[in-house]
């Protein structure tokens, strides 16, 4: 434990731990306080620092009037007798009022009950605000914290002393808060949010809209939009299609949803063909209404709503982290019975904006008169263009930007991919759509964890054929990708990367884990969790074994922290042979040195010459000052030579 | 195994009893589990399993903090009647870690006990005043510690009983006084022979003045003077009630200990020397009379 050798020599008076224990709780709160309270807290925090003494009736009555006016500056505008019911405005007044009356009986340097009290207070009304990974870390650093601050307070302001027993108490309380945080009964009442403030950043390619020229959202960033717990392996490459919006509208340079007049009826209509999977999302604020399911969907999500074309949408935009449980069906198509209307949208296209195109569509609809062929041969007809997929295309003529794309610039990305194919299954006469969403990248997964990033964002074509609508991955077409092209030099730097990207997502599975079991753990997973164990008697034992791993654990480091202290290496050296004199039945008189002690054995045992040995070997390194490696080991050696 | 069964056996010694703040702490329990439940905050869950854990780990901890200190007392020194005496009391901690944040009580008196290492022991002095002569038994003595976190607090009772003997109260006339009175009958300075220093025995008559005045404190002796011989306190001839002679005979027994003079006490039934007996056998006679 030589890293807390500098804790030795520190002795802190019971206002100092305090002091600490302020500093520690209060540092979460500071981010949420207002610019006057901060201020607030500057002065009391400078006045503490340069008065060392109590302070006078003046100053205390003076700080009391200036930390009202610092929360009537900080809940300015905010306040009102009805907005307290918003727990929030609620709790940042209580946050207000402690922080005063705090400040008030630091400055008088006394210590009561409610002084001892206030740094758990804070610690609690702290957590009302934030609930995150770092949040989690930081709560079980400050229990531990205010802990070694009670132990220091109880051990005289020993810091090192304190520290060895709040981490002994520490370990002997973790395997209870283990096994009570699994199965302490929970409710379901909904998970309160309120407080912390959602990310404004916009984190997705994706908006409903779908534009084919330089304001497409093309965004090749590594940045998480969803991560996914599947229930279980993660599903194959060509499963991971997650649904966003569908557009049916081609406006020259971009693609539209259904105008929300004419949006289709819903209705309880879902997927059921090909395997059913379950799995758990978590949504990074978007500030959009989508929530993203695998295609295709077969239960609405709660508080969602669930469209005729599998879309799934909340009412209000997504501004903090989303979490919701899910179920598809994975298969590439499903049955729909389209309406006039809709039919008649998924067919429109211009044969004068795309002629080109429409003469090929033509010969193609003539030469295949089943839907089904028609569309295969479309998609070798798109294989026959020799065309490119790349991020970064030549421009394409936006007033013809199918015929542009197929027969002219012969490159672009997938929205330019869908978008032609689309326009030519309608003019090869098959009603026809396009998807947008995400294509996940299967080598962003770990077991059954999934991360979608923003560089994920697709766009794919889906065909109305014999009542079903069927999915067409248009992209899969292109036979060349630009960026295969890749001199050595760069993929040697890729496969550096490959290292850091491997390690990145273990992080990211074990944060996902961390979320996932911890922080957003319910009764509903507690049931889950139940019910499996009732019916694998192995995970039963598993889990057994795993509380008894985590108990051996918190044991040795225990024993490692119960380990009485030495004043030197020689005294630790010889405790195993003090320990067997002592066994035998030799004790230590009081006061007696350690020579009296080894002379009293020696003269009832004058055949055990090893004792003299060790007492001359101890002499040598106590009094001779001879602290050599050699000499402690040669210590050791006669030690261990005694007790054999 | 070994372990356990020490732990139950110093467990089954040790008294709990709630403190204040152990219904601060429920109360704590209580306000964070209305947070976890009504909100279901599984970071408030987690700090709410932590208090509880560690409140109730505390337990064990302050058990064995507390469990194996042993107290023996030692006998040392004599109690007077009515006087403030010291009873010592040696504390051992037979762990290997040190024990904190211990203090030892007897009804309102409150000793603490700094940091006492693993092994080591402390000798404490608990003032004590016997109320009368004879014999008395010292006990209610307990050591007491809210260590760790003052959520309860552990008593461990000293069940060795301190069984002494109370001397009668040493009070009366002085013994100079007395030899004063009885000059005549004892001894007659005869003729000068010197100075010596003055050693608190001596007649006040008998000090010279002139060395006083240089810095020293002197006194004549003379060489013809009759032996002195030992002084006999006869308690029948002695004023006041049985308490008061004996209280008188104890302080003449102490002054006379304390200038090395031999002595006899005439008891109505009894002759007490101090050529044949010990001081303190003295004064037990007189305590027990």
């Amino acid at each position: 434990m030589k890293f807390l050798k500098p804790l030795h020599s520190t002795d802190f008076t019971p206002l100092r731990l305090l002091d600490l224990s302020y500093v520690i709780v209060l540092l979460p709160l500071i981010l949420i306080l207002k610019t006057p309270m901060l201020v607030f807290m500057f002065i009391v925090g400078v006045i503490l620092f340069m008065k060392k003494t109590a302070a006078k009736n003046l100053l205390i009555i003076f700080i009391f009037f200036l930390g009202l006016l610092a929360v009537y500056l900080s809940l300015y505008g905010a306040f009102s007798f009805r907005g307290l019911s918003r727990l929030k405005l609620f709790l940042e007044l209580l946050v207000y009022t402690l922080i005063v009356v705090v400040s008030m009986q630091r400055l008088t340097q006394k210590i009561n009950v409610y002084l001892l009290l206030s740094p758990i207070l804070f610690l609690a009304l702290s957590l009302f605000f934030y609930h995150g990974i770092y949040m989690l870390i930081y709560v079980i650093f400050e229990i531990f914290f205010l802990l070694w601050m009670i132990l220091a307070h109880r051990m005289e302001g020993d810091l090192l002393e304190s520290f060895r027993s709040s981490m002994i108490m520490f370990m002997y309380s973790l395997p209870w808060v283990v096994v009570l945080f699994i199965f302490f009964p929970r409710i379901s009442f909904e998970h309160a949010t309120y407080g912390f403030k959602g990310e404004t950043v916009q984190r997705m390619g994706h908006d409903g809209t779908m534009y084919l020229d330089s304001k497409a959202l093309l965004v090749p960033s590594a940045r998480i939009v969803m991560e996914v717990g599947f229930n279980k392996k993660v599903p194959s490459s060509n499963s991971l299609y997650f649904r966003g919006s569908t557009l049916y509208i081609d406006k020259i340079d971009h693609w539209e949803p259904l105008p929300h007049y004419s949006k289709r009826k819903n209705k309880m209509y879902y997927a059921t063909q090909g395997p059913s999977i379950e799995y758990k999302v978590t949504l990074y604020p978007t500030q959009k209404h989508w929530i993203y399911l695998l295609d295709m969907p077969s239960l609405t999500v709660k508080n969602a709503t669930l469209d005729r074309d599998l879309i799934s949408t909340l009412k209000k935009p997504i501004k903090e982290p989303l979490h919701y449980d899910a179920r598809s069906s994975l298969s590439p198509k499903f049955r729909d019975l389209l309406d006039s209307y809709t039919h008649k949208i998924s067919s429109t296209f211009s044969k004068e904006q795309n002629p080109k195109t429409y003469i090929e569509a033509q010969k193609i609809k003539t030469a295949f008169p089943s839907e089904e062929k028609r569309a295969k041969a479309l998609m070798k007809f798109f294989q026959a263009q020799s065309l490119t997929y790349s991020l970064k295309p030549e421009a394409l003529d936006i007033n013809h930007t199918t015929d542009s794309f197929l027969f002219d610039k012969r490159q672009g990305y997938c929205v330019h991919f869908a978008s032609s194919f689309v326009t030519m299954s309608r003019m090869a006469g098959i009603p026809s759509r396009i998807v947008t969403g995400y294509k996940a990248d299967i080598s962003n997964s770990v077991e059954n964890y999934l991360a979608v990033k923003e560089r994920d964002a697709h766009a794919w074509a889906e065909l109305y054929i014999d009542e079903h609508w069927v999915r067409y991955e248009s992209t899969s077409t292109a036979i060349t990708i630009t960026e295969q092209a890749e001199t050595q030099e760069a993929k040697e730097v890729k496969e550096e990367n490959q290292l850091y990207k491997s390690i990145n997502l273990y992080l990211m599975y074990a944060k996902y884990q961390v979320e996932t079991w911890i922080l957003y753990y319910s009764n509903i997973r507690q049931l889950q969790l139940l019910k499996y164990a009732k019916q694998n008697p192995r995970f039963i034992f598993t889990f057994s074994m795993s509380i008894l791993v985590l108990i051996v654990f918190t044991s040795l480091v225990i024993s490692y922290f119960r380990r009485p202290r030495y004043s030197s290496k020689s005294i630790s050296l010889l405790q195993p042979l003090l320990k067997s004199l002592k066994n035998d039945g030799y004790l230590r008189k009081k006061e007696e040195t350690l020579h009296q002690y080894f002379l009293r054995y020696m003269q009832d045992h004058p055949d055990k010459n090893f004792i003299k040995e060790i007492d001359e070997c101890y002499e040598q390194i106590s009094y001779g000052d001879d602290n050599s490696k050699e000499t402690l080991k040669e210590l050791k050696k006669l030690v261990k030579k005694s007790l054999s | 195994m070994k372990s356990l069964l020490k732990f139950i056996q110093i467990y089954k010694s040790t008294k709990q009893h709630a403190t204040l703040f152990s219904l601060v702490v429920v109360i704590l329990l209580f306000g964070l589990f209305l947070e976890a439940y009504m909100h279901d905050f599984n970071l408030v869950y987690i700090t709410l399993f932590f208090i509880f854990s560690l409140a109730f780990s505390a337990g064990p901890i302050g058990v064995l903090n507390l469990g194996y200190l042993n107290a023996k007392f030692i006998r040392s020194g004599r109690f007077f009647a009515k006087t403030e005496g010291k009873i010592a009391i040696d504390i051992y901690n037979a762990s290997t870690t040190a024990s904190w944040s211990v203090i030892l009580h007897h009804e309102d008196v409150s000793i603490p006990l700094t940091k006492l290492k693993g092994e080591t022991s402390t000798t404490l002095f608990i003032p004590f005043t016997p109320n009368k002569r004879g014999f008395f038994n010292f006990k209610a003595c307990y050591l007491e510690s809210k260590y760790p976190l003052s959520t309860a607090r552990l008593t461990r009772t000293i069940d060795e009983i301190y069984k002494g003997l109370a001397y009668p109260q040493p009070k009366g006339k002085s013994l100079r006084s007395f030899l004063s009175e009885k000059e005549s009958h004892y001894g007659e300075e005869k003729e000068f022979d010197g100075l010596r220093q003055y050693d608190g025995s001596q007649k006040l008559s008998h000090i010279h003045w002139a060395s006083v005045a240089k810095g020293e404190l002197s006194v004549k002796v003379f060489t013809k003077e009759t032996q002195t011989p030992n002084p006999v306190f006869v308690f029948q001839s002695l004023e006041g009630d049985k308490e008061t002679r004996l209280s008188q005979l104890c302080l003449w027994t102490l002054e006379c200990e304390k200038l090395n003079m031999p002595f006899s006490i005439h008891m109505p039934q009894r002759v007490l020397s101090s050529s044949k007996e010990s001081i303190d056998e003295i004064l037990e006679t007189l305590a027990q009379y």
